[in-house]
């Protein structure tokens, strides 16, 4: 298991420096700089070369990579171009929101596509199967942006049951940080149910049509029991690796739900620093955000073992 | 599993009841009596950090005018008013100006406010790291005369100097906060800062030592919201008092009386610039035609619902200097494919047309052009940029060909159109010099009637030779609950909230 983990850690920190080179590599080579669009419309040549020499823009860019590279190994992320604030900070400040989000609406995404996967896979070709069938795609299709609008005119403003836009944390009060994320939420779930749905239905069909199911029958187990504790345990594998996956995208890709319910999360600010060339808040965002990924896949990984013990994934590491 | 799904269920339903029970209570009684002294309007663009004299960006003066002073301010029809300076005078050669300072304005920080502070706050505005620094080069020294009473003097003469004192980035700011000023403003402004959560909310909280007369609003809160619908949803639920609307949205609200529109133009102009170093484009006839196939009325209609006046040259319509020169070149697409054809382009040419996809009234209005053009055979391909590419390439590097977008927020004329020198390097200067002799003569003569009449000619001489093609005054448009009164706009990009209040 030690072993294991620290080949994972290897790993990472060599995935942790590609990333970090490719994100400064990529601002590099996108027209427009930090400088010029401080100055914007009143600039003139001179201004943009004493401004890049205020800022440290006029080092080469291995210099500039290489002394951000030094002050993050020392844990400081520096300070962002545009708040003038420490990056550290500012994520700290928008975590939480994405984190809310993301997890409430992979709880929702997962217990909708559990039901109805279980379900129209214990039915299948009824009612209930057809159902299902047909609200995965369309969960699929519809796309996030419409569904925000039409939940915000909806809920928000005919029948006032939620607030329209903004976010309240926990901390301030439980019941109104609920309500503020309640329907982005909800919007997520509707675009990740989809797949995890149809993951859901066929784990569990090729897990009922194993032996031991009618092994189980034929002791005369509730149906209940048959389904959800043996069938489902059997099936779990392959959907918890999806919401793994799922979970840690929504972490670092939820910017249009944000944007929709003006919720301060992790999304808006990368469109932020990448719109402002703002090029360390960017690297510390992306930075966090792998690190953030890299987590989640182990943590899964370990979830997985221990669900199914015949999985023995650290050994493969040895 | 079982007892975990009755749980998570048990959890969804009160969730969905509290919701309920919450929709149905009336509203807060509070809000309907008189007293109401907290303001919340809703914002579309983060500030770029609270400090006045280190960006250029708009965002930030609407933010930060409420929190410095500077010397002089401006009224809504253009007029000069004392703010930190109680009065101030002119040399007769026009090369000096002498403030007196008031003696009663301290900062947020409880120091109180003399010259010196003055003098460091213009340094600093002159200095490398400022983006106005240009703007300043030509004030040569600052004397201070006693500490409350300060001299600047000029290199050249420049009859316009005194507005540069009203900018927002012209504020006075404290020596020993200015480390810190991105993110912990210190003015001496009506309100100061309480909290800034970056893409969240600013609150602005009354100062109870402002030396003017004290605002009615106890705070302002800022609420960043950046989709319009949901910007407008927030008024109607009346959690936003004020918020800034698209034009199609006025139409909305137009006839519901719950709510007031301001909707003024700008002190700004909407042009299509045209690159003249590109061999089609130099040529004049060609712009020329360019320019009379192009129906405004209908770029206005469709970029902002009507919402916007016509212009012909480089001055918006909100200018006291502004002259109207619509009719030099007028709407007419049959003498616009004759100049096409006289030009030698008589089947018409492929060209580009660069637009800034941050700004929808630049790219609708780009998309119009793009449709009326064709119609005398010229093919315009659009590629959209983002703002940072646009600065970039367009404004910066030149390489364009056509490009839609706004300059604004100038009180003097000759900041307007200084870049049409054939020297300025700027991107759509005048490079064949029509206009050189005529700006450096407004900028000498003392005489207001004379320098308007240069500022005429100037607008004719641009009109005809066409380096832009010039469209609208776009309008400020803001949608408020309609027992706000006081809100103003202004010829500078600025928000006051200090005249604001609840009827």
């Amino acid at each position: 298991m030690l072993n294991y983990l620290i080949n994972r850690i290897k790993g990472a920190v060599i995935v942790l420096f590609l990333v970090s080179i490719i994100t400064f590599m990529v601002l590099m080579i996108l027209p427009g700089d930090p400088a010029q669009l401080i100055l914007g419309t009143e600039a003139t040549p001179d201004m943009v070369k004493d401004l890049h020499v205020s800022m440290g823009l006029d080092k080469p860019y291995y210099m500039q990579y290489g002394s951000w590279l030094i002050d993050f190994l020392r844990f400081d992320m520096g300070e962002s171009y545009l708040y003038g604030e420490s990056v550290s900070l500012l994520i700290l400040n928008c975590l939480p929101v994405t984190l809310s989000i993301a997890l409430f609406s992979m709880i929702i995404a997962t217990l909708v596509a559990f039901i109805f996967g279980v379900l129209s896979s214990v039915k299948k070709d009824s009612f209930i199967d057809y159902f299902s069938r047909s609200i995965m795609q369309l969960g699929t299709a519809i796309p996030s942006f419409w569904i925000g609008m039409v939940f915000v005119v909806f809920f928000g403003l005919r029948l006032k049951w939620f607030p329209i836009s903004g976010y309240v944390p926990a901390s301030e009060n439980f019941i109104k940080f609920l309500k503020s994320i309640t329907l982005p939420s909800v919007v997520l779930a509707i675009g990740e149910f989809g797949l995890l749905l149809r993951i859901v239905r066929s784990s569990m069909q090729e897990s009922i049509s194993q032996d031991y199911m009618e092994m189980a029958r034929v002791k005369g187990l509730s149906l209940i029991s048959i389904y959800f504790k043996y069938a489902l345990r059997g099936a779990m594998v392959a959907p918890l690796t999806i919401i793994g996956m799922q979970f840690a995208k929504l972490v670092g890709g939820t910017t249009v739900v944000e944007t929709v319910f003006a919720l301060p999360g992790l999304g808006r600010l990368v469109l932020t620093a990448v719109e402002h060339r703002d090029i360390v808040l960017l690297q510390g965002l992306v930075m966090f955000i792998t690190t953030f990924v890299i987590l989640i896949t182990l943590v899964v990984d370990i979830l997985i073992m221990f669900i199914n013990p015949r999985i023995k994934t650290f050994e493969r590491g040895e | 599993m079982k007892k975990f799904l009755i749980l998570l269920m048990a959890f969804i339903m009160l969730l969905s009841l509290s919701a309920c029970s919450n929709g149905e209570q009336p509203t807060n009684p509070s809000e309907i009596s008189n007293e109401k002294t907290e303001l919340t309007m809703g914002y579309q663009t983060d500030p770029e950090g609270l400090d006045p004299q280190r960006t250029a960006a708009a965002s930030t003066f609407v933010v930060t005018n409420n929190i410095y002073d500077t010397l002089i301010g401006v009224t809504q029809g253009w007029e000069i008013t004392p703010r930190l300076a109680e009065k101030w005078d002119i040399s007769e050669d026009g090369m000096e100006v002498t403030f007196k300072i008031r003696e009663d304005v301290f900062f947020q920080n409880g120091r109180q406010l003399k010259s010196s502070d003055v003098e460091f706050s213009f340094n600093r505005l002159k200095d490398e790291e400022s983006p106005k620094a240009r703007d300043y080069a030509n004030i040569k020294k600052i004397e201070i005369i006693d500490d409350y009473n300060i001299k600047f003097v000029t290199e050249k003469l420049d009859v316009e100097l005194l507005k540069n004192f009203a900018y927002p980035w012209a504020a006075i700011v404290p020596e020993e906060e200015v480390a810190n000023l991105k993110t912990k403003p210190v003015g001496t402004g009506a309100f100061e800062l309480k909290e800034w959560v970056p893409q969240q909310h600013i609150i602005l909280e009354r100062n109870e030592n402002y030396y003017g007369i004290k605002p009615k609003l106890e705070t302002v809160k800022l609420e960043l919201i950046p989709d319009a619908t949901s910007l407008m949803a927030g008024l109607q639920v009346g959690d936003l008092d004020i918020i800034p609307l698209t034009g199609d949205q006025v139409k909305t609200l137009k006839d519901n009386t719950d709510y007031s529109i301001l909707a003024q133009p700008m002190n700004a102009v909407q042009i299509m610039s045209l690159n003249t170093d590109n061999k089609i484009l130099s040529n004049e006839k060609v712009r020329q035609a360019m320019s009379m196939a192009i129906n405004k009325d209908e770029i206005i209609e469709a970029s902002s619902f009507g919402y916007g006046d016509k212009i012909g040259s480089h001055l918006p319509t909100t200018s006291p200097d502004y002259y109207d020169t619509n009719d030099v070149m007028e709407y007419n697409p049959e003498r616009a494919k004759e100049l096409l054809k006289e030009a030698g382009y008589e089947n018409g040419f492929d060209i580009k047309l660069t637009l800034p996809k941050n700004y929808q009234i630049h790219v609708d209005a780009g998309q119009v052009i793009a449709d009326q053009l064709s119609k005398i055979g010229i093919r315009v391909n659009i590629e959209l940029v983002e703002w940072g590419t646009w600065v970039s390439e367009v404004y910066s590097g030149k390489k364009f060909e056509m490009t839609v977008v706004g300059h604004t927020g100038r009180l003097d004329s000759y900041a307007f159109l200084s870049r049409y020198k054939s020297d300025s390097e700027d991107y759509i200067s005048l490079k064949t010099g029509e206009v050189d002799e005529l700006l450096n003569k407004a900028l000498q003569e003392l005489d207001g009637d004379k320098r308007k009449d240069i500022y005429k000619q100037i607008q004719i001489v641009l009109a005809s030779k066409l380096p832009a093609i010039y469209v609208q005054t776009p309008y400020t448009m803001l949608g408020m609950q309609n027992n706000v009164k006081g809100m103003n706009i202004f010829p500078i990009d600025i928000y006051d909230f200090k005249d604001v209040y609840f009827e």
